[in-house]
């Protein structure tokens, strides 16, 4: 049982030594305390970094597209975007499945990486499971503000109703919209059920009255008594079970959005398999975007060391192949199915088609450029991680863009078309930018950004935790 | 109450309780009426109020009730009226009342229209079957009407000067003139009048301007038409020495030249495109009929089963195609559908006619110089003419100079076309001298100050007339006289009506008015109005009528005065009707009800040869009637093929309808050839927002034609002649209203007298600007796809299943012909037989059979039609099965199936914006396919995969081999629809019959059906399309369909109200429906007992029967050339299993197992193998 809540000396230091972290996942000299107080003052103590407001009012900035942007869309229609026949979906859509994708690793990593036993999943799983809940939510909002009449939307779920209708089960976007908010609701209850500890911490050790009222709700009377951690941890370990395969689930049935579909090059087993692992891919880089800040303006580097760089970019590496592996597979299917359809599509997309540069940009900020991970140089600087992480948000914006623009080349030549974005296709991409960074400042300010409970549990046990995590090292 | 059947004569005396306050004619009940609602009486000025328009509805639909038992008499009078309370008689809410009238068109030419009336408001303009210039189908100009008369743009009121004033008033003044000019000398009455009107063939009109003209004889008439007849007209009075118009019978006409002729586009082309499809289509089935019924005749005692060759049906189901032969300059509708086309200069065809008059023999013709492959074509098209003598036709386009249609003359002459194909009759419009030279003195005489009183109707000459005579100036000239003045009548506002016209009448619409006008071969048509004129518009003849203090001045009474005379003159009276002597009342209700005038036809008869005489070459190489040729580039001006002449530049139906071959919208442009346009260094390409489908970018051009200068647009256009640029008018109105304004270039301002049609193109450069056209489906090539499946009768012949041949998994083409609904094929596969299907299972696909396929190929798709079992019979599960063919042998491209689709359901008009960024709404897209096709092989070597962007460019520079092809795509209503798996709320379901139904109300959209539409035919509201604001233009929806709102999809359904109405009438009424089975001869046929036959009401399991024609589409119904074909499959005696069962039948994209409804018949062409270029 998990001893390591008990009060603690603020400001208190360790009188001891600590030998380095044998796998390099830990910095500095931390115990307990020490641990506590450096994660809970962001929150709870200590002044904001200039950067945070920099950060903040450059994303409420960008947010304000969205808000004007959705704004103006209701009042005229979808008509103020650039799509029309034959490209009936455009940037929403692609936007959608990017946020979607980079929602991706922040279950991976609190779930499978935890069942895993992967213990370097603690330093960065509670902002990863953030990034998810926000990436999540900046993309729920395409789907829905994509429709034609978006005030029905709610007729995608199935509800008694006067009308004696319901959804249409054969439609990947009905499972879509089961898909998506089950993941948002499960990640929800993931990530805030591993808050209750911390929270309980922030109310123990908060200044302010307001603080601790706030708090103090928040936590739901948690005291860390012994019957509270065993039902935590069991729920905890159960919410993780659940939280797997969602992991699995969500991009596979976005992936049936298109794979469903007939339209040359959409319709392709390899979807499935193919978007999970551009998933994990997009969302690890973002773990990376998210992480170099962190250790940047709040000195986190001993927590999210180079160590936990390093395993982002090789799962980087790893998923990237793999991706890699399903633009060959998209090739190599459009030859050999000896298709007309298929391959002449093929041939559009990387040649002759108007859009052939957007899938050399695809390949070339996907495939090629995150090749230099496997330089460990690369890996271990910071600044070039970053920017190879930013080379793959653009290869996944791409990769979905790639995907929605064969619709402008299928099979009737005669209805053969292009789509350019509007200023209002961006205003509400950069909109929802805007909406992430917002949403994610918010949580660095009020959340603890790295698990305290979990990351004392992390600590070896000479300086006083439980080397690794309570449920599954306990399990052992 | 007034008695049952009050009189319906020109009486004065009070009709029927329709006029209340006739009936009631006290001074209160007046007041009551009038000021019912005094605070809104200024709403009479505004646009067509809700309210006012309640009131005018309640005009017509009690006048309906009014005039007595016959429908034809509903919108009989314009007589105010009070709505109704009670329903009257006739009416029922809700469902519709057709009337025939006619519109009077190019040349004042009359096409008879039936229109659909919903509770007194006319909504849909249709053919009317018992017109000649008409058969039931219809034009792009008459199918726009219905907006064009609810056009909010509409002049609303009188006005002199800029002061709103009374038609009254402004008669008055007219009057007033006139009442001066009767004090002088017979002689100079009417000195200074002139009256400027367009063509008319009005025998009413006439009737009135010969009064007119003998009381006032120094006074004139002129009938002006910009796009007129002169060049025929002149030519053809100098072969024959007299006025003759040329008619043709394409049902005569085996081999047709034309010489820049687009015959099967444009008013008057409907009668002439319905001819010449109906010898495009060739049905094998038919021929095998024909050939086993004689085999069966000549060999009774063969009781074998004997099933002709293949060989020997082709050629018997081929043996009726015509054959057309096109030279032309620009690249139209006709020049798209011909056998062999010839790209030529336009002032080279003249050569080109003397060419062949020569070769023909014809004496006294010299041959002018042309290329060696122009040549080469002469001998062989000669040959071919004087083969098929007595059964071909020339024809020569307007655009050419009066020696062409002398030389045409000639040559009908000599290869006997006069026997049968061409017909001479007397012109119509009663001009006897040259038009365009009227209306030339005209303009002198108003410069000279001869002209004091100009009255303009339905003319406007300031933005039309050739741009040398200045005839704004001339107006100011007539104005300065300040004796009369310029009285200006017509329906809009104009470029002539200000500021020069002194008074403005506004005119009544062709459908409020009553009228006459003749159809292309004389037939006289009523012309009654469907409704009281929404602003108090006048007609041509009601202001004729009271200014010249005519003894009838009620325009009903006039028209039923004339036809009165004229009954007693030709003594129809005699003529029997089901054994009844003929009384004028009945003859006038049968016209009115018909829509024809019986024997009106006479008037104008066909001339007989002995008449004609010899064609005079006199005249061939006089100044004025001879085209020199041009060396380097000329324009040719030709009539917009959408918008005409420009008058109906306001009408946004048109506007946005692609035009046919070129797809632009919205615009004129300057066309040249790729050659061209890359020798003169312009470039066009695809903006990124729409692209192909609706934005081109193009160079801007300065175009000089003999001093004059133009800014405008280029277009390349492939299939045009080298050193050509083709120029169409009727755009750039600066006064047409808020749809017309500044669209397109008014290529009328480089127009001048001496070069009408032609000239010389002195400078055409690159003015360094760009312009974004909205070109809507541009993309040129198949891509290797063959969408189109084509082949010339010999490739068909050697190939039966050419068109079967899908692009991707050819070898499975028996397989994809199993899933395409109503082939022999697909019955077959499920356990059914096909009505047409040859009893050892085969029928022109049959020897397939034989040929030792893959069985196990055959299951393409899971999804079959399960068979179930009624009555013990083996039947689909569904009862009836909606099934469509387009024929594509005899599409012209010509776009009215959209645009009655557009009519027909309440189809919004997006703009040219929208258009641009792709989101033209037409559920019926007409797709384009540029092709340059083998000579023996079904190669294309412009769709050719990976031919790559430079070699195409290149290649698409071949003019002369360039083949056009159309391809109506409507909703393909496939029975396995991909948008419907997509659709997460199930707004997109399939019907009962198989339709593919869409579910406005249900619809949040996600668009998603539409990018799993393989066709791209379903259309979205990106916005708020459709007009809720604009009052008048909501009296022009139909009823019967929902109008969509923004966010919506919506698609092509079959024209599902007429189905629904279809089945309501058939379910009620099919006991007693039973007509006689009739041959085609149009006689009963009897069975072997010799009883009549009766027309099956029910199929074999007893329940009701739709039969072929109860549902008609509007886009069938609309189809000049009649290429479509709509029925039951489940009916074993539609035409459209028939013609499913053909071997050239196909499934568009059949190969994606969609298994859909619509299929195609491929392109069957018919060239000449002496000729130097191929099919």
């Amino acid at each position: 049982m998990a001893t390591v809540t008990e009060p603690a000396t603020r400001g208190h230091i360790p009188n001891e030594i600590f030998p380095p972290h044998p796998e390099g996942l830990l910095g500095g000299n931390h115990d307990t305390v020490t641990l506590g107080d450096k994660i809970a003052d962001v929150v709870i103590g200590g002044s904001t970094p200039k950067a945070w407001w920099m950060w903040f009012l450059f994303g409420f900035m960008l947010l304000q597209g969205l808000v004007v942007g959705l704004a103006y869309l209701f009042y005229m229609g979808t008509g103020v975007w650039g799509i029309n026949q034959p490209v009936a979906w455009g940037l929403a859509i692609v936007n959608f499945v990017w946020w979607i994708g980079i929602g991706h690793a922040g279950t991976l990593i609190s779930a499978i990486l935890l069942l895993m036993h992967q213990k370097w999943r603690t330093s960065i799983n509670r902002f990863a499971e953030a990034m998810t809940l926000f990436a999540v939510s900046c993309a729920g909002i395409f789907p829905l503000v994509h429709m034609g009449r978006p005030w029905l939307g709610y007729w995608l779920f199935p509800f008694p109703n006067n009308m004696a209708v319901w959804p249409q089960p054969r439609s990947p976007l009905m499972w879509d919209a089961f898909a998506v908010s089950t993941y948002l609701t499960v990640s929800l209850v993931f990530w805030y059920v591993g808050l209750i500890p911390d929270l309980a911490i922030l109310r123990d050790t908060a200044k302010h009255k307001l603080q601790r009222m706030a708090y103090g709700m928040l936590a739901l009377g948690w005291r860390g008594s012994a019957y509270h951690w065993r039902r935590y941890e069991k729920l905890y370990l159960l919410l993780a079970g659940l939280g797997t395969p969602l992991v699995f689930s969500v991009h596979t049935i976005v992936s049936f959005d298109f794979a469903v579909a007939i339209v040359p090059l959409w319709h392709a087993t390899i979807f499935p398999p193919f978007f999970v692992a551009g998933a994990i891919f997009s969302g690890f880089a973002m773990v990376v975007w998210l992480a170099v800040p962190l250790r940047h303006y709040y000195g986190m580097k001993d927590f999210i060391t180079d160590k936990h760089m390093e395993l982002c970019a090789k799962v980087m590496i790893a998923t990237g192949l793999l991706v890699s592996f399903g633009y060959f597979c998209e090739l190599w299917m459009g030859w050999y199915s000896h298709s007309l359809y298929e391959w002449e599509t093929t041939y559009q997309r990387i040649w002759e088609g108007p859009y052939w540069w957007s899938y050399w940009c695809l390949i070339t900020t996907n495939t090629i450029i995150p090749q230099l991970l496997w330089i460990k140089r690369v890996r271990t600087n910071e600044l070039l991680l970053f920017l190879v992480a930013g080379s793959v948000h653009i290869g996944m914006w791409f990769e979905r863009y790639v995907i929605i623009i064969t619709l402008s080349r299928d099979h009737t030549p005669g209805a053969w078309g292009r789509y350019a974005p509007t200023e209002w296709d961006y205003a509400i991409m950069v909109g929802s930018v805007g909406l992430f960074i917002t949403l994610f400042c918010l949580f660095i300010k009020f959340l603890p950004m790295i698990s305290i409970t979990e990351m004392r549990e992390f600590l070896p046990f000479k300086q006083g935790g439980r080397d690794g995590h309570a449920v599954m090292e306990n399990a052992k | 109450m007034a008695p049952e059947h009050a009189s319906s004569t020109a009486t004065a005396e009070p009709e029927f309780w329709q006029s209340v306050d006739q009936w009631m004619d006290t001074p209160q009940f007046r007041e009551m009426v009038q000021n019912e609602f005094p605070e809104d009486a200024a709403e009479w000025v505004d646009p067509v109020s809700r309210r006012q328009f309640l009131t005018l509805m309640g005009a017509s639909v009690a006048l309906a009730g009014a005039v007595g038992c016959n429908p034809s008499f509903k919108p009989a009078s314009q007589r105010k009226v009070v709505p109704y309370v009670v329903q009257p008689d006739q009416i029922t809410p809700g469902v519709p009342l057709f009337f025939s009238t006619a519109m009077p068109q190019a040349n004042g030419v009359g096409l008879g229209l039936i229109v659909k009336s919903v509770e007194g408001r006319p909504i849909k303009c249709e053919g009317n079957p018992n017109h000649p210039s008409s058969e039931g189908a219809i034009d792009l100009s008459a199918l726009a009407a219905p907006l064009s008369f609810y056009d909010p743009d509409r002049s609303q009121a009188c006005r002199m000067g800029e002061t709103a004033t009374t038609a009254d008033k402004a008669i008055a003044a007219f009057k007033e003139i006139l009442t001066r000019q009767a004090e002088k000398p017979l002689a100079d009455r009417g000195e200074g009048v002139r009256l400027l009107t367009e063509p008319t063939t009005s025998p009413t009109i006439f009737r009135l301007m010969d009064d007119f003209l003998k009381r006032f004889p120094a006074a004139k008439w002129i009938q002006y038409e910009p796009i007129g007849n002169s060049n025929s007209r002149k030519g053809l009075f100098a072969a024959f020495g007299k006025n003759v118009t040329p008619i043709y019978d394409f049902s005569e006409a085996n081999v047709v030249l034309s010489l820049d002729a687009d015959f099967l586009s444009g008013p008057g082309s409907v009668r002439y495109a319905k001819d010449f499809g109906a010898r495009r289509r060739i049905s094998t089935i038919d021929a095998t009929e024909e050939l086993e019924e004689k085999h069966a005749k000549d060999n009774p005692d063969d009781k074998t089963h004997f099933h002709p060759k293949w060989e020997a049906i082709i050629a018997e189901a081929t043996s009726g195609m015509n054959r057309l032969y096109v030279v032309e300059g620009a690249l139209t509708s006709t020049g798209a559908v011909a056998d062999h086309r010839l790209p030529l200069k336009p002032s080279q065809i003249e050569s080109f006619a003397r060419a062949l008059a020569v070769e023909l023999k014809i004496t006294g013709v010299t041959a002018g110089t042309l290329p060696a492959e122009v040549l080469a074509w002469i001998a062989p098209l000669a040959a071919d003419l004087l083969a098929q003598s007595g059964h071909c036709a020339v024809i020569a386009g307007e655009h050419q100079s009066p020696a062409v249609h002398i030389l045409t003359a000639a040559i009908n002459l000599k290869i006997k076309a006069g026997h049968a194909p061409v017909k001479y009759i007397p012109p119509l419009d009663g001009v006897t001298g040259d038009a365009a030279d009227d209306f030339k003195k005209l303009v002198a005489e108003m410069n000279a100050g001869k002209v004091h009183t100009l009255l303009m109707s339905g003319v406007n000459p300031v933005y039309d007339a050739p741009a040398d005579l200045e005839f704004a100036k001339a107006l100011d000239a007539v104005k300065a006289k300040k004796a009369g003045g310029v009285f200006h009548h017509g329906l809009y506002l104009d470029e002539s009506a200000v500021p020069y016209a002194t008074w403005h009448i506004n005119a009544a619409h062709f459908l409020e008015a009553w009228g006459d006008v003749r159809g292309h071969d004389g037939t006289a048509s009523l012309q009654q109005p469907l409704i009281a004129p929404l602003y108090k518009g006048k007609s041509l003849l009601e202001i004729l009528a009271t200014a010249i203090e005519f003894p009838i001045s009620e325009a009903m009474a006039l028209v039923k005065d004339t036809w009165e005379k004229a009954f007693a003159e030709k003594k129809i009276g005699e003529t029997k009707v089901d054994g009844v002597p003929l009384t004028f009342a009945k003859y006038w209700e049968k016209s009115l009800r018909d829509g024809v005038l019986i024997e009106s036809k006479a008037d104008f008869p066909k001339l007989k040869s002995a008449e004609l005489g010899e064609v005079k070459l006199d005249k061939l190489a006089a100044p004025g009637f001879t085209q020199a040729a041009i060396d380097k580039l000329e324009i040719q001006f030709r009539p917009d093929p959408v918008l005409f002449d420009g008058k109906f530049a306001n009408n946004g139906w048109l506007q946005e309808l692609p035009k046919p071959v070129t797809n632009l919208t919205w615009d004129n442009a300057a066309m040249v050839s790729p050659r061209t346009a890359d020798e003169l260094k312009f470039t066009q390409n695809f903006a990124w927002t729409g692209g192909e489908r609706g934005s081109t970018e193009t160079d801007i051009a300065e175009l000089t034609v003999g001093g004059r200068k133009l800014k405008v647009a280029v277009h390349v256009q492939p299939g045009m002649a080298d050193n050509v640029v083709v120029l169409h008018l009727g755009l750039g109105r600066e006064r047409a209203g808020k749809v017309g304004d500044k669209r397109g270039f008014d290529s009328y301002k480089l127009r001048a007298t001496d070069g009408l049609w032609n000239a010389p193109v002195t400078e055409m450069r690159r003015t360094g600007e760009r312009y974004t056209l909205a070109v809507a489906g541009a993309h040129a090539a198949m891509e290797s796809r063959r969408p189109v499946r084509h082949a010339s009768v010999e490739q068909y012949a050697n190939d039966e299943d050419f068109a079967q041949i899908p692009p991707t998994s050819a070898a499975e083409f028996e397989e994809i012909r199993m899933l395409t609904p109503g082939t022999i094929e697909n019955f077959q596969l499920n356990g059914l037989k096909h009505p047409y299907a040859h009893d050892h299972g085969d029928h022109g696909g049959g020897e397939h059979d034989h040929k030792g396929h893959d069985a196990r190929l055959k299951k393409l798709s899971l999804y079959l039609v399960n068979p179930i079992t009624v009555n013990g019979e083996e039947a689909t599960k569904s009862y009836r099965r909606w099934g469509m063919t387009i024929d594509l042998g005899s599409c012209t491209g010509c776009g009215a199936c959209t645009l009655a689709c557009v009519a027909e359901n309440n189809i919004p008009v997006v703009g040219k914006d929208q258009v641009m960024r792709g989101r033209a709404m037409h559920w019926i897209r007409i797709d384009r396919y540029f092709s340059i096709p083998g000579h023996a092989t079904m190669s294309d070597e412009l769709g050719a995969a990976k031919i790559g962007p430079e070699k195409r460019k290149e290649k698409i520079k071949e003019s002369s081999a360039i083949r056009t092809h159309f391809q109506p795509v409507p909703c393909q209503q496939c029975e396995k629809a991909p948008c419907e798996v997509v659709c997460p709320v199930g707004a997109t379901v399939h019907g009962a019959d198989g339709l593919n139904d869409m579910v406005y109300n249900r619809c949040v959209g996600t668009r998603y059906c539409s990018n799993n539409c393989p066709y791209k035919v379903r259309r979205f509201n990106f916005l708020q399309y459709t007009d809720y604001d604009t009052g008048s233009l909501k009296l022009l929806n139909n009823p019967e369909v929902t109008v969509r709102t923004r966010g919506v999809m919506e698609k092509c359904t079959y024209c599902v109200q007429r189905i629904r109405n279809a089945e309501i009438e058939v379910e009620r009424e099919w006991k007693n429906r039973s007509g006689p089975l009739l041959d085609d001869a149009g006689k009963p046929k009897l069975d072997k007992a010799g009883n009549e036959m009766r027309k099956p009401t029910e199929d074999k399991f007893g329940r009701p029967k739709i039969l072929d024609g109860d549902i008609v589409t509007a886009c069938q119904q609309a189809c000049p050339s009649q290429c479509i074909t709509f029925g039951d499959l489940n009916d074993d005696a539609s035409e459209v299993i028939k013609a499913k069962a053909e071997p050239h039948n196909y499934g568009l994209l059949a190969e994606l197992n969609t298994m859909p409804r619509t299929s195609y018949l491929a392109a069957i062409r018919n060239p000449n193998k002496n000729m130097p270029q191929g099919a």
